[in-house]
């Protein structure tokens, strides 16, 4: 019985659907962002622009700082997840390795503070940050982004760690290692994958937020992107092709990273590791 | 022997501490960012807490509590949500699964398939709600234009002014969205299985479909268990793509909890009732994902 | 006898160069006020201006614009975070006409009373629907920054050539649009564009036909007293006009922008909308109706008389604000003639006072003025309620849903009285 996965010419047409399944919108958007407003409204609606026009471009950039906002974006997801990925690995290696009594409790403890809304937190949480005076500034949102990023982190890295066999580590040990040396020497390069994966799944969200980011960073100059690209609309207008424009600003940078480290999240660096 | 003695000696004496030591900034951390707002939120819930109403705080109790189970918004917003979760928790995952295959497979240019898997993540929520709202449009939307140019020029199909249509339209962007989370952890999960299971089964003479079935799900097991967790909870928390969409609409065909929560608390200023809405979506993701975690903590 | 003097004459400058300088140093303290002012659609610029004036006529204070959100709700959200937390970063508020007694309610805004005087007073000389929708238990609660209002746009060259006269009922204005669409024979040529989407204007696309039998929907003391059947006749008006095709039929999906848009790109005959619109239509460059476009007062129902729906933004001062008196004062030049005047100049955008409507200047910058002033002083605001926020939801989801045909009218009606009875005893 032939799969799909056995004929070529089929895997080349899954490939497809997915290629468009993905890029359709951001395609979209990228029409759309040379279009005018008018020709939005024209019937039959148009794909293909019919005079593209730069203007949008020029327009998102000089209605707002942009750049600014890309570039605090940049700053308070990297920070994020650099940090996120600190504090997950030391707690998922205490969960996954340690004979710790309590280890389900403290794992849904983790997991538990993901459950509740984050808008029936948000007024505590900028109470917290006003008192500790680190309104409008990158702290401000990682703190909280690496808190909003533990669970996820954790529990990939737990079951990272969980498919790597003991023996590794106790042979490290057995050579020499400390308990973290082994951590870092071993444990970590064989889950890399799992580290990547965990890393871009907390770099998305760190970028994506924008409650927290709404209201603890009103200040033009911590804004973040998502709530800078929400100002181009008015009471009474949304000029969507402004806002595509932007949405392609902030699409950008993620699609050059994912195309860059798609290698290192998806690349065979474990095919070797597993074989004792 | 030797062996023995050699381990026996590298058992740290410590490893309570050095585990309080490993944990302590993550809790440390929960500590201070969200266990007061958590604590606040709960304390909250036994209050009539209603700003407009300005007669201040009354300490009722449980009565929020009674109030919500016979609130039939409450009842109809959870409806919708658990609907929402039955569909795209699934969905996400099958899809997700087929995404992960394709992604892993050796092409020679791997990049349009892996960068086609994570665009729909990198797009922010709020917008691919709006876009897929645009797509969905009776007039401007792409799916009537293709509908019109390949199937009948008829009169264009309303989707989300009708609720049974609104409500497949969301579920189906929500699935658009959230596969690419789900294929991103089952993809790091299958480059974990080792090629040599695959090549020995070959050789054993077993068909794709079967070292699908007896090789990969199995190993894959860990990374389905995380990726079905954090799933769930989001869909539990549905809110942004429905509320952009349609707002809830038509009427509230197609609000869920987060949304209810969310207009009680911001719209109504009934943060009382608001709190008690959410520690019960809390006991709701809590108990659904608790058989999971369990599994996840056997693991030794 | 020389050194003595000299010294003391010495002392004497001394003190007195240090004596002025710690004067002036008092007098150079800096208040500064920050002020939460809307997004684009709220002309932040023109504000600026404004702000500017003000700084020159008192040197000691100095004015920062805040945004927050872009859109009523996304400031809503904002607010709603930051005035829970009793936030002291922001002194005044711009706010919508409809916020005053919810926020006044939940104990943010700071009552105006002892800085600008008593209500009755101080709201004389402005558009009368302000004396309601400011003053909350008594006390005023915020003072008219501009205002707003919907009108009936029309395509003047459309009805001049088909030989129609300005409708003055909705029967009228269905005969005349079905008239119009038939001769044109355009297909994408809508009679009638509304907001059908559950969007804020929706709670007016409901009140419209309901003012215009002569009903109100709350007494002053904010009860309600709705008439049932009026709001289903209202309701069942919108539909009806819809069978004609008249309205198009996913007219649930209709929000503000697009109705803008279509208008501009010839594809409607009549359409209601907010008083932005008008410079849109006039000077935009993509607008295909430049020089076509009328304005008039929106139809009544047969038997009833016209009202159209009051909007606009308000100057409120924060409870929490650390600068009160300074605040209060800026936000009565900021709503005094001449600032409205400016604003009206500027930016064609609406007085708040019925005097400027005459102001020769004012009229003759934006000629409009002439026809939108008895639009906007006969105007009715939406209930007002310390759980406006309620209303507003119960009001506008039902409307959509009626509209999107999930619901008849009398269905719908009914849900609206049951939800909202709790709510606006």
């Amino acid at each position: 019985m032939k799969s799909i996965f056995d004929s070529k010419s089929l895997r080349l047409i899954a490939a497809g659907l997915v290629v468009v399944n993905g890029f359709f919108p951001a395609v979209w958007i990228l029409l759309t962002s040379l279009k005018t407003e008018a020709e939005l409204v024209s019937k039959p609606i148009t794909y293909w622009p019919h005079a593209p026009t730069l203007g949008n471009y020029i327009q998102a950039f000089t209605d707002q700082p942009l750049l600014k906002y890309l570039g605090n974006s940049l700053a308070v997801a990297l920070s994020a997840t650099v940090f996120s990925l600190l504090v997950s690995a030391l707690a998922a290696y205490a969960i996954a390795r340690l004979n710790l009594k309590r280890r389900q409790l403290i794992l849904t403890c983790i997991v538990a503070s993901s459950m509740f809304p984050l808008v029936t937190l948000l007024v505590p949480i900028f109470e917290t940050m006003r008192a500790f005076g680190l309104l409008n500034s990158y702290t401000a949102l990682v703190l909280p982004y690496i808190v909003l990023n533990l669970p996820v982190c954790t529990l990939v890295l737990v079951s990272f760690f969980q498919s790597i066999p003991k023996d590794l580590e106790n042979a490290a040990m057995i050579d020499g290692c400390t308990r973290m040396g082994a951590l870092v020497r071993v444990v970590v390069p064989l889950a890399a994958p799992g580290v990547f994966t965990a890393g871009i799944l907390a770099f998305v969200n760190s970028w994506d937020e924008f409650l927290l980011a709404l209201s603890l960073n009103s200040n033009p100059n911590f804004r973040t992107l998502p709530v800078g690209i929400t100002l181009y609309q008015g009471e009474f207008t949304f000029p969507w092709p402004i806002i595509s424009a932007a949405l392609i600003v902030a699409i950008v940078p993620i699609a050059v990273l994912i195309a860059i480290f798609q290698e290192r999240v998806v690349g065979g660096l474990t095919q070797g590791g597993l074989k004792g | 022997m030797a062996t023995a003695t050699a381990i026996d000696r590298l058992r740290d004496p410590s490893e309570k501490t050095l585990g309080v030591m490993l944990l302590a900034p993550a809790f440390l951390l929960l500590a201070l960012i969200v266990v007061y707002p958590i604590g606040k939120l709960i304390w909250n819930s036994f209050f009539d807490l209603r700003l407009s109403g300005g007669s201040g705080i009354k300490f009722v109790g449980l009565e929020n509590y009674a109030l919500v189970f016979k609130d039939p918004d409450f009842w109809n917003a959870a409806k919708n949500t658990v609907l929402i979760t039955l569909i795209t928790v699934p969905g996400a995952l099958v899809v997700g699964m087929g995404l992960a295959m394709l992604a892993n497979l050796p092409f020679k240019r791997k990049w349009p398939v892996r960068l086609a898997l994570l665009l729909p993540w990198a797009l922010p929520l709020a917008f691919a709600g709006l876009i897929f709202a645009w797509f969905f449009h009776t007039e401007y939307g792409v799916v009537n234009d293709i509908v019109r140019r390949a199937v009948s020029p008829a009169e264009p199909a309303m989707w989300l002014l009708r609720p049974n249509w609104a409500f497949a339209a969301i579920c189906l962007t929500i699935i658009w969205k959230t596969s690419s989370f789900m294929a991103l952890i089952l993809l790091a999960g299958l480059q974990m299985i080792p090629k040599s299971l695959y090549e020995a089964a070959e050789v054993d003479g077993a068909s794709k479909w079967q070292q699908f079935w007896q090789i990969t799900i199995p190993m894959l097991m860990p990374s389905i268990i995380v990726a079905l967790i954090f799933r769930t909870i989001t869909a539990l928390q549905t809110f942004d793509i429905p509320y952009t969409m349609t707002k809830g609409g038509p009427g509230n065909s197609t609000e869920t909890l987060a949304m209810l929560i969310h207009k009680t608390t911001i719209d109504y200023l009934d943060v009382g009732y608001g709190s008690t809405l959410a520690v019960c979506m809390f006991v709701l993701s809590l108990c659904v994902t608790a058989f999971y975690l369990k599994r996840i903590g056997k693991n030794a | 006898m020389m050194r003595r003097t000299y010294l003391t004459a010495l002392t004497a400058a001394a003190a007195l160069v240090v004596g002025l300088a710690s004067a002036t140093t008092a007098f150079a303290q800096q208040t500064t006020l920050r002020v939460f002012s809307g997004g684009a659609n709220q002309r932040p610029d023109l504000m600026r201006k404004l702000f500017d004036q003000y700084q020159a006529k008192n040197p000691g204070v100095k004015i920062d614009i805040e945004t927050g959100g872009a859109t009523s709700e996304l400031q809503r959200q904002y607010l709603s975070t930051v005035l829970n937390a009793k936030d002291s970063a922001i002194d005044i508020y711009m706010i919508d006409i409809v916020n005053p007694a919810q926020y006044f309610g939940a104990g943010w805004l700071e009552p105006l009373d002892s800085y600008i005087g008593k209500p009755a007073d101080v709201l004389k000389p402005y558009l009368p629907v302000y004396s309601t929708s400011n003053v909350v238990d008594g006390k005023l609660a915020a003072m008219p920054a501009f205002a707003d209002a919907m009108f009936m746009y029309y395509r003047k060259d459309l009805l001049d050539k088909h030989g129609v006269k300005e409708p003055k009922t909705w029967d009228e204005l269905a005969a005349a649009a079905t008239k119009i669409q038939k001769a044109e024979g355009n297909a994408n040529l809508q009679g009638l564009s509304i907001q059908g989407a559950p969007i804020e204007g929706a709670v007016c696309t409901f009140l419209l036909p309901y003012w215009g039998q002569g009903k109100d929907f709350n007494d002053a003391s904010g009860k309600m007293t709705l008439d049932k059947a009026a709001a289903t006749k209202g309701l069942a008006t919108w539909l009806s006009m819809v069978d004609q095709g008249v309205i198009k039929k996913n007219v649930a999906e209709v929000k503000t922008p697009d109705t803008v848009n279509e208008f501009k790109a010839g594809q409607v005959i009549f359409a209601i909308n907010w008083g932005f619109a008008w410079d849109r239509f006039k000077d935009d460059k993509d607008s295909t109706v430049q020089g076509k476009v009328g304005v008039m007062p929106l139809p009544a129902m047969t038997g009833g008389k016209s009202a159209t729906c009051v909007g606009g933004w308000q100057w409120a001062v924060s409870a929490f604000s650390k600068n009160k008196p300074a605040a209060a004062n800026l936000v009565k030049f900021m709503s005094s003639p001449e600032a409205s005047k400016f604003l009206a100049q500027e930016g064609s955008l609406l007085a708040t006072y019925q005097s400027v409507y005459t102001d020769a200047d004012v009229v003759k910058a934006v000629p409009w003025f002439k026809d939108a002033a008895n639009v906007v002083i006969a105007g009715k605001s939406r209930p007002i309620s310390k759980d406006y926020g309620q209303v507003s939801d119960v009001i506008r989801t039902t409307t959509s849903a009626v509209l999107a045909r999930t619901k008849t009218p009398a269905d719908g009606v009914s849900e609206i009285e049951s939800r909202l009875a709790r709510v606006m005893r």
